[in-house]
């Protein structure tokens, strides 16, 4: 690796001050230290430095992300497969959903990566490795079927609305995937609706969302409607496991899962809010099973446990309200706005008509709110000691 | 007495750790006090080169509290004094002379010092220029010797990387640190907090209030354990020394004269053999390190690498710092470096909290590890600061400059050496104990 180091530091110069390229520092840094990581020293106490840094801390959620990539993958084909009536090997699936997600993620790095770079060399700050993370998520929670165009047009969105005109990666209030998401949701609800599914492979062909199913029917039971449901098969394992049409990366739960102990181990994520988002989505919802006999209502009878396994919910509770920076940054935060998120989730998914699924919602919509709830927590604190001083 | 443990904080597990024994090095040939080093202090010289200097003569006053010297740590002659921009004194050297001369004062009978009564200990400390060795907190100061503290705390362990073995250094002087929390304790209408390990050797000393204080690194620092005993307030002003400076106190009651031997270590990743070894105050780095360097490019530290200054071979140790660390300074760049989830040399937030490696110590260098990005909060500040502080609302409060809001949040209760882990930890590579010693610069300018 020796030759490329030097090749490397040949080219430096063309891209530092004084440069051909100057303007272009920020993606030669980017690039340089992607490659070797960086030599840069301590220049006062403390003299030694952990080894993480945000890269690091970046590539972990990566990592716990890629099993849905593969999945998701998988279950592209194995869904087309169902609907033609056919049946296919995995690696066919495999190689079958590759081509659908492949391009929808080039153009969510193309699209970002040309945001990031642009507002770097404005801004001459270091590009960021936030957009990282966000590029990876972003194919996941898009349908098979979105067209192009609108990937990069909700990518723009989300990366330059959602993050770099309050400052970047750091200082944005909205999780930016989410936000394009939430763009595309709005802007385009023909290609992304909450209420129904499309299959890929096979024109036209479309069907109702688990949750759309109860929400659509007056008086009935929840669960049995869903057990009877033919098209596609909602039974809570099956929707636990994740062999049911929905965006790429949220169907399988128990892969969603095992990313969450990943991300809790390493540290990465919160597991305040996770467990808080689990507790506010449960307690809610046994409250509406309690109210379904009262009400006309079919969802305020869907059982706590299927409202886990169903929609984004614990894919957003774990890789969506986890970011960092947009959710509450104090623990006692972490654990309200953790809940709230849950209890968000089952009134927009139980009482609001208009959305069939609310966790994007919920978490968009508690993220506006972190920052008072943090002002409130740290309120308690100044009180706390204020009162000890005036002893 | 209260027994506290400590659950946030983190042991970094940092090769080079010094053997039991206490080694005797080359016998220094010169030895050095860095005014420019006293914070809030303005030092006016009482010596010039040339000079001819006791163990003990006072050496420069501060011209803000014109009682408070500064001893001479070696008898000779003053061979230089270097000054640095706007004539400030970086450096005041002594070549040592063979047998060195001692100022002798009054001593005292060991079971008569406790009853002596504050002003003659006082005035003994500020007449054998030994005073600066008394630091204050809020703002890890020289004190004003007029003010009453509301209490003096002493911390009995060290727990910062590769620090001197209190139980080791101590164990032959406890006499004299005996006589020293005597002398000590009068000085204050409050209590002398003594906070020490579960297994130390001063467990009996007598004539203080005795807490014990258990778990990683900064259990050690006096600041963590203020904060947890008899936190500080507006207005109140706790005195602070250092363990092995108590039983120098104890030394100039005991015989009158100023005692500068202490115990030291030498130790980190780029040391031969690490050790504990014979050391005085300001003693010359050359005559510690000799025949100690590992071959390579290396950054010598006067402290610990948490909280020590970066000197040279030809430096010398500072007042208050009783080790020296040398780690690698390096150049070099990881292929592909971030795809590993921890590295070979230096691992603790991620990987590290659970892959426990064996008992393994890394090979830490002077690296950064990473870029500066902006604050992304993963609470890696909050696990490893033991104290009701909420540092991220006060980083902000402080980069804000709301002088308010920063005392609220307590800033008159932190310390940098305090949040010094968290600027190890911290993936953004922010530097937060610079900004903490910010804040408290600008509290303390506000007064």
């Amino acid at each position: 690796m020796k030759v490329l180091r030097n090749l490397m530091d040949k080219m430096a110069p063309v891209f530092e001050e004084g440069g051909k390229l100057e303007k272009l520092y920020p993606l030669w840094e980017a690039v340089d230290v992607g490659v070797y990581n960086t030599n840069k020293k301590t220049k006062q106490a403390p003299h030694i430095r952990d080894s993480v840094d945000i890269k690091r801390v970046m590539i972990l959620v990566v990592f716990a992300l890629l099993p849905l990539y593969i999945f998701g993958a998988i279950n592209i084909g194995v869904q087309g497969s169902i609907a033609q009536n056919m049946t296919r090997s995995w690696n066919e699936n495999l190689w079958i959903g590759l081509q659908q997600i492949l391009p929808i993620f080039v153009v969510t790095f193309l699209t970002g990566g040309f945001w990031e770079v642009l507002f770097a060399s404005i801004r001459k700050h270091d590009v960021n490795e936030g957009f990282f993370v966000t590029g990876f998520l972003i194919p996941l929670i898009v349908p098979a079927t979105i067209p192009l165009w609108q990937v990069a047009v909700a990518t723009t969105f989300g990366v330059v609305i959602g993050k770099e005109i309050f400052g970047g990666t750091g200082y944005n209030i909205f999780n930016p995937a989410l936000t394009a998401r939430a763009f595309i949701f709005f802007a385009y609800p023909g290609a992304i609706s909450g209420d129904k599914v499309w299959v890929s492979g096979v024109d036209g062909y479309s069907g109702a969302t688990g949750l759309s199913i109860p929400a659509a029917i007056e008086g009935g039971n929840a669960k049995q409607l869903l057990d009877s449901f033919t098209q596609f098969d909602f039974s809570w394992w099956n929707m636990f496991i994740g062999w049911i049409p929905g965006s790429i990366g949220e169907t399988s739960k128990i892969l969603i899962l095992l990313g969450a102990g990943f991300l809790i181990l390493t540290k990465v994520a919160s597991w305040r809010i996770m467990v808080g988002g689990v507790i506010g989505l449960f307690s809610t919802a046994w409250l509406t099973n309690g109210l379904a006999k009262y009400s006309t209502n079919t969802m305020l009878s869907l059982p706590a446990e299927y409202h886990l396994v169903m929609g984004g919910f614990l894919f957003g509770i774990v890789f969506m309200a986890t970011d960092p920076v947009s959710a509450s940054q104090t623990n006692k935060g972490r654990w309200i706005y953790g809940i709230l998120i849950g209890v968000m989730t089952i009134i927009i998914r139980s009482i609001n008509p208009a959305y069939p699924e609310g966790t994007m919602l919920a978490i968009l919509f508690m993220n506006a709110f972190s920052p008072l709830i943090d002002y409130f927590i740290i309120k308690g604190n100044i009180n706390k000691r204020m009162a000890r001083y005036a002893k | 007495m209260s027994r506290l443990k400590i659950k946030k904080g983190y042991n970094i597990r940092i090769a080079g750790l010094p053997a039991d024994e206490i080694k005797v090095g080359q016998v220094p040939s010169r030895i050095s006090i860095q005014p420019n080093a006293f914070k809030s202090t303005k030092p006016k010289l009482l010596v010039k080169e040339g000079d001819s200097v006791q163990i003990g003569s006072p050496l420069f006053f501060d011209k803000n509290n014109p009682k408070v010297n500064w001893a001479s740590p070696g008898g000779g002659v003053i061979k230089s004094i270097q000054f640095g921009p706007r004539r400030v004194i970086e450096n005041i050297i002594i070549e040592l002379d063979r047998d060195e001369k001692y100022i002798v004062g009054q001593s005292f009978q060991a079971d008569s010092i406790s009853t002596l009564g504050k002003e003659i200990v006082l005035d003994k400390i500020l007449d054998a220029s030994l005073f600066p060795m008394i630091r204050q907190r809020p703002f890890n100061k020289i004190p004003n010797p007029i003010q009453s503290p509301d209490a003096i705390f002493i911390s009995g362990l060290n727990t910062a990387p590769l620090s001197v073995d209190l139980n080791i250094a101590l164990s032959t002087r406890l006499e004299s640190f005996q006589a020293g929390i005597d002398a000590l304790s009068q000085l204050t209408t409050g209590k002398l907090h003594l906070t020490l390990p579960v297994e130390s050797v001063l467990s009996e000393i007598k004539n203080c209030v005795i807490n014990t204080i258990s778990g990683p690194h900064p259990a050690g620092n006096v600041g963590i354990q203020i904060h947890h005993t008899s936190p500080l307030k507006p207005g109140k002003i706790i005195w602070t020394i250092n363990a092995q400076h108590v039983a120098t106190i104890g030394d100039l009651f005991l015989t009158g004269s100023f005692n500068p031997q202490m115990v030291a270590t030498i130790a980190g990743p780029m040391v031969n053999d690490p050790t504990h070894i014979a050391s005085r105050i300001g003693c010359s780095i050359q005559s510690l390190l000799h025949k100690q360097l590992k071959n390579g490019f290396s950054r010598i530290i006067s402290g610990d690498v948490l909280t020590g200054t970066e000197s040279s071979i030809d430096g010398f140790m500072g007042f208050y710092d009783s080790s020296i660390t040398v780690i690698a300074e390096t150049d070099e760049r990881e292929f592909l470096g971030w795809l590993k989830p921890g590295s070979s040399k230096t691992r603790y937030t991620l990987t590290n909290a659970y892959f426990k490696n064996g008992n393994r110590n890394f090979s830490f260098s002077s690296g950064l590890n990473g870029g500066i990005r902006a604050l992304v909060p993963i609470d890696a500040w909050e696990n490893v600061l033991p104290m009701d502080i909420m540092p991220i609302a006060l980083f902000r409060s402080i980069i804000a400059k709301d002088l308010e809001e920063m005392e609220q949040l307590g800033i008159i209760e932190c310390d940098p050496e305090d949040f010094a882990l968290c600027s190890f930890a911290c993936p953004s590579k922010i530097e937060l104990s610079e900004v903490i010693q910010d804040g408290l610069d600008l509290i303390e300018a506000d007064g």
